[in-house]
C-alpha cells in the first residue's frame, strides 16, 4: 500500500473560508431541520464496527453520535431514504448556484481542489496501467469537477449518477470515483455494496473524505465549523473509512491524509472565537511562525493525521 | 515443483523463506557445505548432508545463492541438470564467468534461467517507471543513481570484498543493482568513464566507484556505488521533460536506507503558479515490499510454463555485466589507494 504527502501550499480563504462558509452552513443546517421535521431513522450502531454510538454533541442543534472504537461521527438522526435524497439534491443545487460562497472563488478551487484531485487520478491510472478507462462517478457535488473530469479525456466513457440512483443501473465501469459521497450518504455500506456491483472486477475506486481522526477535528471536535449536514452526516475516522472499504470487499491501495489546511482551520476557529477552548501546546502551535506550521502540515500528512483523505481500492475477486 | 537452494547464507534464507510461502513448491533441499551445526540441526532433512551427491532426478529448479566463485559453475550444472535455474546477483566473478553461464545456457533448449535483480521489483522503482513516458513526465534527460553502504566491522573479513572469491569490490557486489535500473530505464549502455577507489577499507578492490555512462541514443547516466556512505543511501534520481522523480529509501528488513519513497515533481515555469525552480511536489511514501515474492513468483511461472522470464533475463544480466567488464578494463581504472 502507499500513501501520498503533498508540497501543495494555499490559503483557507482561497477555498473554504470559514466567513463564505457560515452562510452556506446555516442554509444546510435550516434544509436538514426541515427534512427532519418528517418521519426520523436513529443512528444506533456504527455502520462500520456495529458498536453502539455514543453521544459526541449538537451540531447547530443537531444530534452527532461517535463510534467509541475508531472515532467516527455520525448525525444521529436521519429523515426517511426519499427525504434524504431530496435534501442531498437540494443542497447540491444551492451549492452551484451564485448564491453560495463557492461562486465566487470558482478558479482557485479548480486550481487548488479540483486540479489536484484530477492529477492524483491520472497519476494512479498510470501507475494502475490503466488506460482509457470507463468511470462511474457517484453524487458529484460540483458541476466544475465533473466538467474537468469530462474535459480530461482520461475515460473513455463518464457516467454521472445520484448516489440514490446508483443502484437502478447494471453497466459495470473499470474506475468509480466518490469524491466526499461517504461523508454525506445515509447508508455508507450499502452505497459501497453498490458501488462494487457497478465496478468490474479489480476495477479502481477513488475516495475522499474528511475524517474525524485528523488534526483539526481531533482538536476542535462538533465545535468544528466544518462538520455540519448533510455534507458531513458522516466523517469517518482515517481506520473506520480503511475498515469500511475493506469489509465492503476492497483491496486498499492508498490511503492518504495529503491535506494542507488544519492547522489554518483551527487558527481560523479562534481568530473567530477567542474563548475556544485550545490548550497551550495548540495556542503555541496556531500562533507559531510559517516555517513550523509548515512541518507540522506536512508531519500529520506523512503520519496520516490530516484530516483530509484521499483513498484508492481495488475490487476485489470476491467483493460482495 | 522440487527446488534446491544453493548456498544458506543472507540471501539463501531470504530464497527459502519465499520457497516456503510458494504454493507450487512441494519440496526445498539445501545444499551448504559450511552451514553451522545448530542451522543445520533446526533445518533437520532438509539440508543434503555434506558429500551426499545432489538428488537431481527429482530436482526442478536451482537457487544459485553462493559467493561468486562457484556462481558459474554451479548455474552451469544446474542448467545441464534441470534446465531451471535461479541465479543471484552477480551473474559470476567477471565476464568469463558469465559468458560460461552464458553458453550453457544456449546449449540447454527451453531453459528458465533468471538472475536475482529484484530492485527492479521495488514499489518506488515501478512507480517511476509508470509515471514517465508519453503522456506523463515525457523522455528521460538524465539518470543519477548513488547507493552505498558503511560497510561495517566485519566487512574487510566478507568474501564479497576478497578480490579471489568475489571478483570485485562494491560495484560488482552492491552498484550492479543501480546499474540494473539505469538499463531498465534507459536501455543499453555504454561506459564514458569511471573512477574507482579503495579510499577506506584497503581490501584489494573498490570501495567507491564513480561510473559515468551514455545511453545509446546519447542519454547521460552516473552512479555512485560506495562502501563508505555511513548513512546508508539508496537514491535515484530522474530528470524528464516534464518534470522529474526521486526514488529513495527501500524497503528491507533492517529499513536501514530509510523509508522508501518516490518524489513526484512536475516542471513548472514562471509563468505557471509556483516560483521557477520550487515546483509543487508530492510524495508516494511505500509500506510493503513484494519484489522478493513478485521475483521468484515469475521464476516459478515461467519454469512451469516453460517460457523465458519477464525480468532477470539472460541479456539484462549481459548489459551490467559488459558495464562492469567495461568500467574494470578502462585504462586508467587502477583503484586509488587510501
Amino acid at each position: 500500500m502507499r500513501s501520498f504527502q503533498t508540497q501543495d501550499s494555499f490559503s483557507l480563504s482561497s477555498v473554504k473560508p470559514l466567513d463564505g462558509l457560515l452562510p452556506y452552513r446555516d442554509h444546510c443546517l435550516e434544509a436538514t431541520r426541515r427534512a427532519l421535521q418528517g418521519r426520523k431513522r436513529v443512528r444506533t450502531a456504527c455502520p462500520v464496527c456495529g458498536e453502539r454510538l455514543a453521544p459526541a454533541g449538537n451540531v447547530g442543534e443537531l444530534p452527532y453520535v461517535r463510534c467509541p472504537q475508531d472515532g467516527s461521527l455520525f448525525l444521529a438522526e436521519l429523515p426517511d431514504r426519499e427525504a434524504w435524497s431530496r435534501l442531498l439534491a437540494e443542497v447540491r443545487q444551492f451549492r452551484n448556484s451564485s448564491a453560495s460562497f463557492h461562486a465566487q472563488i470558482t478558479q482557485s478551487r479548480a486550481d487548488h481542489v479540483y486540479g489536484p484531485k484530477l492529477e492524483w487520478i491520472q497519476d494512479t491510472l498510470r501507475l494502475q496501467e490503466l488506460a482509457h478507462p470507463t468511470l462511474l462517478e457517484v453524487g458529484s457535488s460540483s458541476d466544475d469537477f465533473s466538467r474537468l473530469l469530462r474535459e480530461s479525456g482520461l475515460f473513455l466513457q463518464i457516467q454521472s449518477i445520484g448516489e440514490s440512483e446508483i443502484g437502478q443501473g447494471t453497466e459495470q465501469a473499470q474506475v468509480a470515483v466518490l469524491l466526499e459521497s461517504l461523508d454525506r450518504t445515509d447508508d455508507p455500506a450499502g452505497l459501497l455494496k453498490r458501488v462494487s456491483d457497478r465496478l468490474a472486477p479489480g476495477g479502481l475506486l477513488f475516495v475522499t473524505a474528511l475524517l474525524s481522526s485528523g488534526f483539526d477535528f481531533s482538536v476542535l471536535g462538533t465545535r468544528n465549523l466544518y462538520l455540519y449536514p448533510p455534507d458531513r452526516a458522516n466523517c469517518f475516522s482515517r481506520d473506520g473509512l480503511s475498515k469500511l472499504l475493506e469489509q465492503s470487499g476492497f483491496i486498499l491501495q492508498e490511503v492518504s491524509t495529503p491535506g494542507v489546511l488544519d492547522l489554518q482551520v483551527v487558527r481560523a476557529h479562534a481568530q473567530r472565537d477567542a474563548a475556544l477552548p485550545l490548550s497551550v501546546f495548540e495556542k503555541t502551535l496556531v500562533s507559531s511562525d510559517l516555517e513550523t506550521q509548515r512541518a507540522f502540515q506536512e508531519f500529520l500528512q506523512q503520519r496520516g493525521l490530516s484530516s483530509f483523505a484521499r483513498l484508492v481500492a481495488k475490487k476485489g475477486d470476491g467483493t460482495a | 515443483m522440487n527446488c534446491l537452494i544453493f548456498g544458506y547464507g543472507y540471501m539463501g534464507r531470504i530464497r527459502y523463506q519465499v520457497l516456503r510461502a510458494h504454493p507450487e513448491v512441494k519440496k526445498i533441499w539445501i545444499s551448504d557445505p559450511s552451514l553451522d551445526p545448530a542451522s543445520r540441526a533446526e533445518l533437520g532433512e532438509t539440508v543434503l548432508p555434506i558429500d551426499t551427491p545432489v538428488p537431481w532426478e527429482q530436482v526442478d529448479a536451482v537457487f544459485v545463492c553462493t559467493p561468486n566463485n562457484v556462481t558459474a559453475d554451479l548455474c552451469v550444472e544446474g542448467l545441464r541438470q534441470c534446465g531451471r535455474v535461479f541465479c543471484e546477483k552477480p551473474p559470476g566473478r567477471n565476464w568469463e564467468d558469465f559468458s560460461r553461464i552464458a553458453e550453457a545456457a544456449a546449449e540447454v533448449p527451453d531453459h528458465t534461467l533468471v538472475f536475482g535483480f529484484n530492485h527492479r521489483l521495488h514499489p518506488s522503482v515501478q512507480a517511476a517507471k509508470a509515471l514517465m513516458g508519453q503522456g506523463g513526465l515525457g523522455e528521460i534527460l538524465f539518470i543519477k543513481g548513488t547507493y552505498g553502504k558503511s560497510g561495517g566491522l566485519s566487512y574487510q573479513k566478507s568474501w564479497r570484498n576478497n578480490p579471489e572469491v568475489s571478483g570485485g569490490g562494491i560495484l560488482l557486489d552492491q552498484g550492479i543493482h543501480m546499474l540494473d535500473l539505469l538499463c531498465l530505464f534507459l536501455g543499453g549502455l555504454s561506459v564514458a568513464d569511471a573512477v574507482l577507489a579503495d579510499s577506506f577499507w584497503e581490501c584489494g578492490v573498490e570501495d567507491n566507484a564513480f561510473v559515468l555512462l551514455r545511453s545509446e541514443t546519447g542519454i547521460p547516466a552516473f552512479l555512485h556505488s560506495s562502501a563508505t556512505l555511513w548513512k546508508h543511501t539508496f537514491r535515484l534520481e530522474i530528470g524528464c521533460r516534464n518534470g522529474y522523480l526521486v526514488a529513495s529509501g527501500l524497503l528491507s528488513k533492517t529499513g536501514s536506507y530509510g523509508r522508501e519513497q518516490l518524489v513526484i515533481g512536475k516542471r513548472q515555469f514562471e509563468d505557471e503558479a509556483m516560483a521557477l525552480g520550487n515546483p509543487r511536489e508530492e510524495i508516494i511514501h511505500f509500506d510493503r515490499d513484494d519484489s522478493w515474492e513478485k521475483e521468484v513468483g515469475e521464476f516459478i511461472a515461467a519454469a512451469k510454463e516453460g517460457r523465458p522470464a519477464q525480468h532477470g533475463t539472460l541479456d539484462e544480466a549481459r548489459r551490467v555485466m559488459q558495464i562492469i567488464r567495461d568500467v574494470y578494463a578502462l585504462k586508467d581504472h587502477s583503484i586509488r589507494r587510501a
